[in-house]
C-alpha cells in the first residue's frame, strides 16, 4: 500500500522524478568513484608489493627502493646476518644500474637489474627462458621494441662510458633469452635483467653491493617484528615493511585521498539536498491529499513511511544507475592517472572492490532516509482541519 | 645533484651524521654549505654551526660550516617528495661522494643572439655518452606529472559540471512548478503567455545570478582554505587553487545558461497547460 502510493506520487511527476534520479545517479557515480579512489590506490599498491610474497625491503639508509643511485655495500655480510633470523625464509638482493645497448651507430639506454633468478621477485617471464646462464639477459617489450630485437638475439651491452676517451666501459655480449614484464616497472620503461654476478662483473665498482634486498618471511611470522630486528642488526640500511611503504606512499599521495574525501562528501551532500528538495516540494503540493488521508484515519507513521519511501526509491534508482555510470567514469579517470610518469603499470588508482560499492550504496541510503525525514515530519504533523480548510479555500 | 639529495636524506635520517662532530676534520678551513630552511628546522641548525657530512652514516666526513639557510623556491616537481637539500661546492661534493671528475649535468648560458638549435646540434654531433637539450624541452618533459594531474582535474571538473547542471535544472524546474497556482491566476487575469514566460525566465535568471554570486564567494573561501592547508602540508609557497576572472565568468555564464534553460523548459510546460488544470480543477 505504502509502496504503491509512493510509486503513484513519483509517477505523477515523471519529468521531475527522472531529473531527480539523474541528479542522484551522477552524485552516486561521483561518490562511488571517490570511495574507489580513496581505498583503491592503497589496496592496489599493497597487492603490488605483496604480489611476489616479499614483505620487507631493505634500501640504502634514508631512501626508498630505487629512489636514488645509492647502493648498499657488503651484500654477503648482510645476507649472513639476515640468515641468523629463523623467521626469514628468502632473501633476494637486487642491483640496479644503467645500461647502454650498442646497436650499429645507435646507443639505447635503459635500466638493468642484477638478480638471483631462483629468488627474484621483480618480473614475470612472458616467453623464452630465465637468466640461467651468466651471458643471459631478459628484457621488457619496450626495450626489445626500441632495439628491434627478439629472443635469441645477441646484444652488445655496456654499463658506462668515458667521454674523454670516447669508449664504453663494462661491455659484454649478452643473449636475450626471454621476454619479461617488470612488476614494478612503468609501461614506457626500457628495462632488462641479468644475473647479479654478471652485472657486477660489468661494473666492478658495484661488486658485493646491492640497491635493494627483498625479504620473504616465514609463514605465520610477524613481518613488523622481523623489520624491527633488521633495524637493530643493520643500522646502516632502511628496512621497509609493507605497512611502512604504504604509509610513505599515503603521505606522498595524500592529495588524492583528501580530494576523494572532499568530493565524496560534496556528492553525498548534493544527493541529499536533491532528494530533500524534491520530497519537500512533493509534500507541499500534496498538503490537501495528506490531510484527507489523515482525516480518514491513516496513521502518522503510515504517512511518514510513504514519504521516506519516496526518497529511498529515488536514491535507489539513482544509485543503480550511478553504479554503472561510476564504473565507466572510474575507468576513464584511471586511464588518465595511469599516465603518471614512472608509475608501475600494475597500479590502479580506481580499484573496484565490492566493499567500496556497498559503502557508497549504504551512504546513499542513509542520506536518502535522512533526506526524507524532514518533509515526512512536516507532513505527519500537519493540522488536519486547518489544512483541509486552506485547501478548500485555495 | 642526485648525490646532494642522497646526502641530504642521509643527514636527515641519521642524526649522528648531522651532529656537531669534533673529529675527522679533513680541511683546516672548513668550507661553507647552504641548507634548506626545512632542513635547518628539522636538524636544529643555524648559520655558523659546524657539521660533518658523509655519504654514509658513521663514516668520517668533511667538516663544513652552515653558511646560509635558504628558502626553497616554488618547484611543483618537488611537491610531496619532502626531500631536504644541501648545496655545497662542486669539488667538495665530488670528493666526499667519490664521484671523481664527473657531474650529472651542465647548464649552459647562451648569448641573446645565439642560434640555439644549431648549437644543440653541434654539441650532440660531438657528444659521447651525453646529450644536449633545450631547457624548454626538459621543462615540458618534467612537467608530465602536472599535465596528468591537470587532465584529471579537468575530467573531475566536467563530471562536477554535469552533476551541478542536472541539480540546477531539477531545482529550477521544481521552483517554477511550485508557482503553478500563481501562474494560473495570472493567466486567468488575462496576462499573456509571453509575459508570464518572460517573468519566469527573468526570475530564474535572477536566482541563477544570486546563486552564482554566493557560489563564487564560497568557492573563493574554499580556495583560501585549500591553499592554506596544502601550503602548510607540503611546505611550499605554490598556489594549489586559483580563482581567476575567466573561471568566475565561466561558472556564472554556465549557471545563468542552465537557469534560463530550466526557466524556459518549466514555463513552457506551465503556459501550455490550461489555467484551470493548473488549479487542479
Amino acid at each position: 500500500m505504502r509502496a504503491a502510493l509512493a510509486q503513484a506520487s513519483l509517477i505523477r511527476h515523471r519529468a521531475r522524478t527522472i531529473l531527480a534520479v539523474l541528479g542522484v545517479a551522477v552524485a552516486a557515480a561521483m561518490l562511488l568513484d571517490m570511495v574507489m579512489l580513496a581505498t583503491g590506490m592503497r589496496e592496489s599498491f599493497r597487492e603490488l608489493l605483496l604480489s611476489r610474497g616479499f614483505e620487507i625491503r631493505l634500501a640504502p639508509k634514508g631512501t626508498l627502493p630505487f629512489d636514488t643511485d645509492a647502493t648498499i655495500p657488503g651484500v654477503s655480510a648482510i645476507i649472513a646476518t639476515l640468515r641468523k633470523n629463523p623467521d626469514i625464509r628468502e632473501i633476494s638482493p637486487v642491483l640496479g644500474a644503467s645500461i647502454h645497448v650498442l646497436t650499429g651507430n645507435r646507443d639505447v639506454s635503459g635500466s638493468a637489474l642484477g638478480i638471483n633468478p631462483s629468488v627474484q621477485g621483480d618480473y614475470e617471464l612472458l616467453s623464452g627462458r630465465d637468466v640461467t646462464t651468466s651471458d643471459a639477459l631478459v628484457a621488457s617489450d619496450h626495450l626489445l621494441r626500441q632495439l628491434v630485437a627478439r629472443v635469441g638475439d645477441t646484444l652488445n651491452v655496456a654499463t658506462g662510458y668515458d667521454p674523454q676517451t670516447r669508449t664504453y666501459s663494462g661491455q659484454r655480449k649478452l643473449v636475450v633469452t626471454g621476454r619479461v614484464r617488470f612488476i614494478y616497472g612503468a609501461t614506457d620503461q626500457s628495462s632488462a635483467a641479468m644475473r647479479r654476478e654478471t652485472l657486477e662483473g660489468m661494473n666492478p665498482q658495484s661488486r658485493d653491493r646491492a640497491s635493494l634486498f627483498m625479504v620473504r618471511v616465514r609463514s605465520g611470522a610477524d613481518a613488523e617484528q622481523v623489520r624491527d630486528w633488521i633495524d637493530k642488526q643493520l643500522p646502516d640500511v632502511t628496512a621497509i615493511s609493507i605497512a611502512t611503504a604504504i604509509a610513505q606512499v599515503d603521505e606522498r599521495l595524500s592529495y588524492f585521498r583528501q580530494l576523494a574525501l572532499i568530493l565524496g562528501a560534496v556528492s553525498l551532500f548534493v544527493g541529499f539536498l536533491l532528494v530533500t528538495t524534491l520530497v519537500t516540494v512533493s509534500v507541499n503540493e500534496r498538503v490537501g491529499e495528506i490531510a484527507v488521508m489523515r482525516a480518514i484515519g491513516v496513521s502518522r507513521s503510515h504517512v511518514v513511511e510513504q514519504i521516506v519511501l519516496e526518497g529511498v526509491a529515488i536514491s535507489l534508482a539513482g544509485a543503480v544507475l550511478g553504479l554503472a555510470l561510476g564504473l565507466v567514469t572510474a575507468r576513464y579517470l584511471n586511464t588518465i592517472l595511469s599516465a603518471f610518469p614512472g608509475l608501475p603499470m600494475a597500479i590502479d588508482f580506481f580499484l573496484f572492490q565490492p566493499r567500496a560499492a556497498w559503502s557508497a550504496l549504504g551512504l546513499l541510503i542513509v542520506s536518502s532516509i535522512g533526506a526524507g525525514i524532514y518533509p515526512a515530519w512536516r507532513a505527519a504533523s500537519l493540522p488536519i482541519a486547518e489544512s483541509l480548510r486552506r485547501e478548500a479555500i485555495a | 645533484m642526485l648525490l646532494a639529495f642522497l646526502l641530504a636524506s642521509l643527514l636527515a635520517q641519521d642524526s649522528s651524521s648531522v651532529g656537531r662532530s669534533p673529529n675527522a676534520a679533513i680541511r683546516r678551513q672548513p668550507r661553507t654549505i647552504a641548507i634548506d630552511d626545512a632542513f635547518a628546522e628539522r636538524a636544529h641548525l643555524k648559520v655558523g654551526d659546524r657539521v660533518s657530512i658523509s655519504v654514509a652514516p658513521g663514516m668520517a666526513g668533511d667538516i663544513v660550516v652552515v653558511g646560509a639557510i635558504v628558502k626553497r623556491g616554488a618547484d611543483p616537481s618537488e611537491v610531496a617528495r619532502g626531500d631536504l637539500r644541501v648545496r655545497m661546492h662542486l669539488d667538495q661534493l665530488q670528493a666526499v661522494a667519490g664521484y671523481g671528475d664527473r657531474v650529472d649535468r651542465f647548464a649552459i648560458s647562451t648569448t641573446p643572439a645565439a642560434d640555439i638549435p644549431r648549437l644543440i646540434d653541434r654539441i650532440n654531433g660531438v657528444a659521447f655518452g651525453f646529450q644536449a637539450y633545450r631547457s624548454r624541452d626538459i621543462a615540458v618533459e618534467t612537467s608530465r606529472t602536472f599535465q596528468v594531474v591537470s587532465r584529471f582535474h579537468r575530467a573531475i571538473g566536467i563530471i562536477t559540471i554535469v552533476a551541478s547542471s542536472v541539480f540546477l535544472l531539477c531545482i529550477m524546474v521544481l521552483k517554477v512548478e511550485e508557482r503553478r497556482r500563481d501562474i494560473a491566476a495570472l493567466r486567468l487575469m488575462g496576462i499573456s503567455r509571453a509575459t508570464v514566460m518572460r517573468a519566469i525566465v527573468i526570475e530564474a535568471a535572477l536566482v541563477a545570478v544570486l546563486g552564482s554570486a554566493l557560489g563564487v564567494a564560497i568557492g573563493w573561501a574554499i580556495s583560501l582554505v585549500v591553499n592554506w592547508h596544502y601550503q602548510a602540508l607540503y611546505q611550499t609557497p605554490l598556489a594549489f587553487s586559483i580563482v581567476t576572472a575567466p573561471t568566475i565568468a565561466f561558472a556564472v555564464s554556465l549557471s545563468l545558461l542552465l537557469g534560463i534553460t530550466a526557466g524556459v523548459m518549466a514555463s513552457l510546460r506551465l503556459v501550455r497547460t490550461p489555467p484551470l488544470a493548473l488549479f487542479g480543477r
